[in-house]
């Protein structure tokens, strides 16, 4: 077998960018998309201060989470190992690009030049390539080199013309391409003759990108009990530090917000209708609502046309292609729940709206690439806030509706239960996320903490308490809606648009220039940037 | 796309050398008559030290080729008032209407006379880049040469840009236009400053990673972490401008605490002045037959001339001799029997009260790091040992010291490189395998051997061509407009020595004029390529003004420009992809270029020029016909000055001295006879060849990486400790001056003493600002610095968009460096937008925090400040250049400054 690798030596590395260059060239990539990058770290405080210069891009993962979660099949992987990205199929919804823990995939959706406007240069006009507007798209090794050189009896990572654009063009000799499985290539020899890490190891994605910081009879010299150092990046494309997410917009919250709504709503009034209310309007208001949230995410897709059918095409590992499927029985089944009014059908569809909510929750937790939605701490509070926001809608709503006396007050005890679910998976999650999340997220959802757990869930909670004792009032029992729904719909907007810093970059190990070695740093984990 | 392998694609070989650190060769591919993407040329990669590759500034030039906002056609200004504030209403013009309105300014200027009333050149020209620009401007030389005196002295960055100080001590001492380490066999390198990794080019980055992964130890003294000290094994915070305090404790380890053994004494002894007896008044004592110096010899007990054969020179101890002591001008000491000292005990005591613990006072950095580092350097270096470099035996010393910019120029430059050189000296590590290495001359001809321009003085020195200091060869009437020859003996007189001078003086004297001094007019025209002086240079304002007041100014331009602001025509040059041009490969050159090749390599049109612009040779033709110098321009080519003689003894390609050439014919020419001399005569492949193969190399011997195999052969030693010559020079310099009545130089005299004085060189600093612009010091408790950035310098690709993208990705590129704790103690956040004023003027970026900088010191990297020129006028990134006054206080003997001034911070925006 073959398993296409890089090594980059982080004790030869200058951070000169050539490679970031060469690679724009060779993959006419556009302005601000750097497939290949380097970044500057530094670790330490003044006066004991580390800098260290450190290349990433894809790290063509053995086990890749933009693969598994891409809902098209787009992403795929080759016999030799290359993630692969085919442009006519891809769909645009991003999903790839906030799984990926290393920030490598980019997506342009209009033609973007680098003097702007419509200045294209001839070289840009010569090397345009439409099928990359929308989809997403990241480092391929080169493949075409690759593919070129095995068809010319050449060897990648030796033959320059089968050799990927940064590692010819390193002028440091710090970047080396080779073949991972072969005991003999370049690339085993020095993964045998150094010590060295791969960057987010935890996150077991099996990336076959390697970073040297060492000799091995170096590497038994370092201590490596030592804490790491705070660390610093910089701003902007280079940034070390995670960043906010720009994948995902308000449109994706939208989905969020209303697929869960929608798909609680489903189950509450479907639970409600078992306990004897009718069914009502019920089935066709959470239709409503799941429309809405696909509609919204509907218009953040690269490729909309392809998108209703591309979607389906990867049942077997992506979630979202999971919660097409589920919208697609979900949306007949309610149709006709409504039309019938049968409350054995609503249960059915309320069923398959637990499936579509718990889909959603999965989507985020197979997010890789951003610790706010990755976290399993999240599952309980994204299905507890979306049966919680079906059931303020019907609280809201009920009254309006003239929903008998009877149901309302067993929805409230309801809610009481589920606010306490919420609660509790609240601070779980919350817990979890100050230590397992970037600093910026941890602050991001502390905004949040006011309204959803002071606002949404207690003061809630002691409303329905109320509301359980003098039960004949409408007007606090829309509120305690009013104010659920709201809380809950903040923070998934929050979640989406306002937490999801991504992971950013780890740097394990300082390399050894002479000096020594030490703990790395990973900027904005807890240290500042 | 990925790449378009259909169609008509190919590709083309060429050079860069947008920087000093090449040449370097690549390859350009073209699709379909586009060029679409930059490559190494692997071809080379045997022949070249860094394996063929080329550093990023090389991926800038697909976009330079097609930026939209390039220069296409010529033009002419329409407005007649010049400034910042004037729009100068360029026209678009036909090439023969720019070519009528230049010539008919050349024939007017050379009817008048090609000097003006007080002896300055009428036609001035600027070039930027350290000398790169010729490898651009093809045959423009000849046309250079073929007009007569030129005024190159408006300088555009050199003096407080450059490594000043090191280029002419360096080639004083051991023909060292820059110096480095001969880093592929070095193992300890100190290095004060040189920003390697970031300007050392494909050949310093490549042979300094192999080094790092070989194990030398690098340590970094520098006031902030550069990427070079982001590389180095150890990193020493120093303050800034105090290396000089640092190095002379280095020494005083060596000499006070190490013992003699440790020494090379062998090379002390018998490969430098060491020996030299100093007689009463401080110049050597000579043998008055000989007029050779004397030494004292330990087997025969007596004072010898210094050549004297199987002679033990002694180094320290008081001896009595007789000779003769000539000084300054006529003075002369005839002795018998006279206390004097051998030079090296003078350097004993010179640096007697420089210990660590003064150091450590000076440039806080503690003491003991000084005293480990110094230990350390002796440690490595090897005494003793030797290695075979092609069949010869040489000392092996694999120590080297190396000086960045603001080190190395400016007040404390002489300090520095002497204690630098000294340094090497005292463990024989000069000029020897693995130590401090020159890597070309500039000033000492010929230009093409460091080893052919080695002759030697009665001193047993290498002479060195300095401008007259004697009453009889003094030049009192400057001959340019910075005075390189009436003030800078070291500036020499060569092709190069007007860049050298001081430069700030031409520009100075635009608007004041010393006492005694003739008044300098502007030239009546002023030629630019490839440099813009109104961003590079200090005190920005007051160059803008003054080329504002330039009545005729031509600019070779690519864009608009904040200095073609204010020219009257623009011309469109062919860029790096398009033109035509042969230039020398190999052998060494500056930074770290170490061949074991030499040759010659070929740029070559790989795509169509772009509009009306003109291959360079053609516009240099055009410009020798308008100026009716077209035989004295074709003669000029045919002795050389573009590159290669057509003529010699065993070739002749010349060209018919009276036609005009096609721009083919000639480099056609030029490669038959570049390929007559490479292959001494066995053949005479032209242009045709060089455009399928792009470059010709030959072996290069290792042998000529080394000067000291030279002296050894020629019976030379260095000059070293003792400057006898310079103290001499000085006193002479300052006999003329004081006879004209001048005494506005006279601090810089001062220079000139036998051993450097190791003064308080940020005290000077301040002092100078206080003076100047009575202001309060503590107000501006910063030291602003600059730093080199791989990506931009000497690039003028500011206007290249990919090149601010990718040098986004390097720390310091998005604003002013500040600590970062001392930022949070000031309320600063990343991001914050902060004035930084200095007593000169203020500039504005937003601020940069990092760990990796002293808490006194602030960065900002590159130069910027751009108001004109498109893209990079949108960057809002401050500089320090405009903050920087033009004083005679700052202006050391060289007639250079340093890239330094104290400053203020004012917070003057929260980020959003």
């Amino acid at each position: 077998m073959t398993k296409w690798t890089m090594v980059a030596d982080l004790r030869r590395c200058v951070g000169c960018q050539t490679c970031t260059a060469a690679c724009k060239h060779a993959n006419a990539t556009s302005p601000a998309v750097q497939w290949r990058r380097v970044l500057d770290f530094e670790t330490g405080n003044f006066p004991n201060v580390g800098r260290t210069f450190v290349p990433v891009g894809c790290m063509h993962c053995s086990d890749p989470p933009c693969m598994h979660v891409c809902p098209s099949t787009a992403t795929g992987q080759r016999a030799d190992g290359l993630v692969t990205i085919d442009y006519d199929i891809c769909i645009g919804c991003a999903y790839c690009a906030v799984a990926c823990p290393y920030q490598a995939r980019y997506k342009v959706d209009e033609p973007l030049f680098a003097y702007g406007g419509d200045r294209q240069m001839q070289n840009e006009m010569v090397r345009e390539d439409p099928a990359r507007l929308g989809v997403a798209q990241k480092c391929t090794f080169c493949s075409d080199k690759i593919d070129f050189g095995i068809a010319n009896a050449l060897t990648p990572g030796v033959d320059s013309e089968a050799t990927p654009a940064c590692v010819n063009s390193c002028i440091a000799d710090a970047l080396h391409f080779g073949d991972g499985d072969d005991p003999n290539s370049n690339v085993s020899q020095l993964l045998v003759e150094n010590a060295t890490f791969r960057m987010h190891e935890e996150l077991e994605t099996d990336a076959n990108f390697h970073y040297i910081w060492a000799t091995k009879a170096q590497e038994g010299l370092a201590a490596t009990d030592d804490a790491p150092q705070p660390s610093r990046g910089i701003g902007g494309v280079g940034a070390a530090a995670p960043w906010l997410q720009q994948h995902w917009d308000w449109r994706a919250a939208g989905n969020f917000i209303g697929g869960g709504t929608g798909s609680g709503l489903m189950i509450a009034g479907a639970a409600l209708s078992l306990q004897g209310a009718p069914v009502g309007n019920w089935p066709l208001i959470a239709l409503g609502f799941v429309s809405l949230g696909l509609f919204l995410v509907f218009l953040e897709t690269g490729r909309p046309l392809r998108a209703p059918i591309n979607v389906f095409l990867n049942p077997q590992t992506s979630w979202m292609t999971r919660e097409a499927m589920i919208g697609a029985i979900l949306f007949p089944l309610g149709l006709i729940t409504y039309f019938l009014g049968s409350a054995d059908l609503f249960a059915l569809a309320g069923l398959a709206g637990a499936v579509y909510l718990y889909c959603q929750a999965r989507i985020l937790t197979e997010a890789k690439g951003i610790p706010a939605w990755r976290h399993s701490a999240n599952v309980p509070v994204m299905l507890s806030t979306g049966l919680a926001e079906g059931l303020a809608v019907y609280l809201i709503a009920g009254p309006l509706l003239e929903q008998p006396e009877t149901t309302l007050q067993p929805a409230i005890a309801a809610m009481l239960v589920l606010l306490a679910l919420r609660t509790i998976a609240w601070n779980r999650y919350v817990g979890a996320m100050a230590v397992d999340a970037p600093a910026a997220t941890s602050e991001a959802l502390d905004a949040v903490h006011g309204p959803f757990h002071y606002g949404g869930n207690l003061f809630a909670m002691a409303l329905c308490g109320i509301m359980l004792i003098w039960s004949d009032l409408d007007g606090p029992t829309m509120a305690i809606g009013v104010i659920v729904l709201v809380s809950g719909w903040v923070y998934k907007y929050s979640l989406i648009t306002q937490a999801a810093f991504n992971q950013g970059f780890h740097l394990v190990r300082t390399p050894e220039k002479g000096g020594g070695t030490g703990p790395g740093g990973k900027p904005g984990w807890g240290s500042p940037d | 796309m990925a790449r378009n392998n259909a169609g008509d694609v190919k590709n083309v070989a060429t050079y860069c050398y947008q920087c000093v650190a090449g040449p370097d060769l690549y390859n350009i591919r073209v699709e379909n008559g586009v060029a679409t993407e930059v490559e190494p040329n692997f071809d080379a990669a045997k022949v070249h030290p860094a394996g063929g590759r080329i550093c990023v500034k090389a991926y800038g030039l697909v976009q330079k080729t097609y930026n939209p906002n390039r220069i296409t056609t010529p033009m002419k200004r329409t407005n007649p008032n010049k400034g910042r504030d004037e729009d100068p209403g360029f026209v678009p013009i036909s090439w023969d209407e720019a070519l009528d309105i230049i010539g008919e300014k050349f024939r007017s200027v050379r009817a008048e006379g090609l000097r003006d009333e007080e002896g300055f050149p009428r036609l001035a020209a600027s070039f930027g880049g350290g000398g790169t620009p010729t490898s651009y401007m093809g045959s423009f030389p000849a046309f250079l040469s073929a007009w007569g005196p030129i005024d190159m002295g408006f300088g555009s960055g050199q003096g407080v840009k450059c490594y000043h100080s090191e280029h002419l001590y360096g080639e004083l001492w051991h023909r060292a236009f820059t110096v480095a380490a001969d880093t592929p066999s070095c193992e300890f390198n100190l290095s004060f400053g040189a920003n390697i990794d970031a300007s050392g080019g494909v050949c310093g980055v490549s042979r300094h990673a192999d080094a790092r992964v070989r194990g030398m130890r690098r340590v970094q003294i520098e006031p902030h972490l550069s990427i070079t000290g982001a590389n180095s094994a150890e990193w020493v915070p120093i303050k800034p401008k105090t290396d000089a305090a640092f190095m002379f404790a280095l020494i005083n380890v060596m000499l006070h605490e190490r013992s003699r053994e440790d020494l090379d004494l062998f090379f002390l002894k018998h490969h430098t002045s060491s020996p030299y007896l100093v007689g009463p008044n401080g110049y050597f004592l000579r043998d008055r037959e000989t007029k050779k110096p004397l030494v004292w010899d330990e087997m025969s007990n007596r004072a010898v001339p210094f050549d004297t054969p199987d002679i033990d020179p002694r180094l320290e101890g008081a001896v009595q001799a007789s000779g003769y002591e000539p000084g300054a001008d006529e003075e002369r000491w005839d002795y018998e029997n006279v206390d004097c000292m051998p030079s090296f005990h003078f350097l004993v005591e010179n640096v007697r009260e420089k210990t660590p613990t003064w150091a450590s006072k000076i440039c806080d950095v503690p003491e003991e790091t000084v005293r480990r580092l110094a230990n350390e350097f002796v440690d490595h270096a090897h005494v003793g040992e030797t290695v075979i470099i092609d069949g010869r035996e040489l000392p092996f010393r694999p120590v080297a010291v190396t000086l960045g910019k603001t080190v190395n120029n400016g007040w404390g430059g002489f300090d520095c490189c002497w204690a630098r050189t000294m340094l090497a000296c005292l463990v024989g590590a000069l000029e020897v395998p693995g130590g401090t290495l020159g890597t070309t001359v500039r000033l000492n001809r010929p230009a093409t051997s460091r080893q052919a321009s080695v002759q030697p003085t009665v001193d047993g020195f290498m002479d060195y061509p300095m401008n007259p200091t004697d009453a009889e060869g003094w030049n009192d009437r400057p001959a340019n407009r910075n005075a390189h020859q009436t003030l800078v003996p070291l500036a020499a007189n060569s092709a190069w020595s007007q860049a050298l001078g001081p430069t700030h003086l031409a520009w100075m004297l635009q608007s004041e004029t010393p006492d005694e001094f003739p008044e300098a007019q502007p030239p009546d025209i002023w030629i630019v390529y490839r440099t813009n002086p109104a961003i590079s240079f200090w005190d920005t304002g007051k160059i803008v003004d003054t080329i504002a007041k330039f009545p005729f100014t031509i600019c070779f331009a690519y864009t608009p420009d904040e200095t073609n602001h204010m020219a009257d025509v623009l011309l469109p040059d062919c860029t790096d992809l398009e033109g035509l041009q042969l230039i020398r490969i190999g052998g060494t050159k500056y930074v770290e270029q170490f061949w074991d090749h030499q040759g010659f390599a070929l740029r070559q049109p790989a795509v169509e020029a772009t509009g009306e612009a003109k291959d360079f040779t053609w516009i240099a033709t055009q410009f020798a016909k308008q100026a009716d110098l077209l035989a004295e321009y074709n003669n000029a080519i045919n002795q050389g000055a573009a590159g290669v003689r057509l003529q010699t003894d065993t070739y002749d390609f010349a060209l018919h001295p009276e036609r005009e050439h096609g721009v083919e014919e000639i480099w056609d020419a030029i490669c038959r006879s570049a390929s007559a001399e490479i292959s001494d005569g066995a053949d005479n492949k032209g242009l045709e060849y060089y455009k399928e193969h792009g470059f010709r190399t030959k072996p290069f011997s290792r042998l000529n990486w080394y000067l000291f195999p030279e002296l050894v052969d020629q019976g030379l030693r260095f000059e070293l400790p003792y400057q006898e010559r310079l103290y001499r020079v000085g006193k002479q310099l300052g006999n003329r001056l004081h006879e004209k009545n001048i005494h506005w130089w006279d601090k810089q005299l001062a220079e000139y003493s036998p051993l450097p004085n190791c003064d308080n060189f940020p005290a000077l600093w301040e002092n100078a600002l206080v003076d100047n612009f009575d202001i309060d010091i503590s107000d501006f408790p910063f030291w602003l610095l600059t730093s080199r950035s791989m990506q931009y310098s000497w690039g003028n690709n500011v206007d290249i968009q990919l090149i601010k993208e990718v040098a986004d990705n390097v720390a310091g590129h998005g604003g002013v460096v500040i600590n970062a704790a001392m930022a949070t103690k000031m309320g600063i956040e990343n991001g914050d937008l902060l004035e930084i004023a200095s007593p000169l003027a203020a500039t504005r970026g937003r601020a940069v925090l990092r760990e990796g900088i002293r808490p006194d010191t602030l960065l900002m990297v590159g130069q910027f400040d751009h108001w004109s020129t498109p893209l990079a006028k949108q960057f809002n990134l401050p500089s320090m250049n405009k903050l920087m006054p033009m004083l005679f206080d700052l202006t050391d003997a060289t007639g250079s400054s340093a890239d330094l001034v104290k400053a203020s911070v004012t917070l003057i925006e929260k980020t959003a």
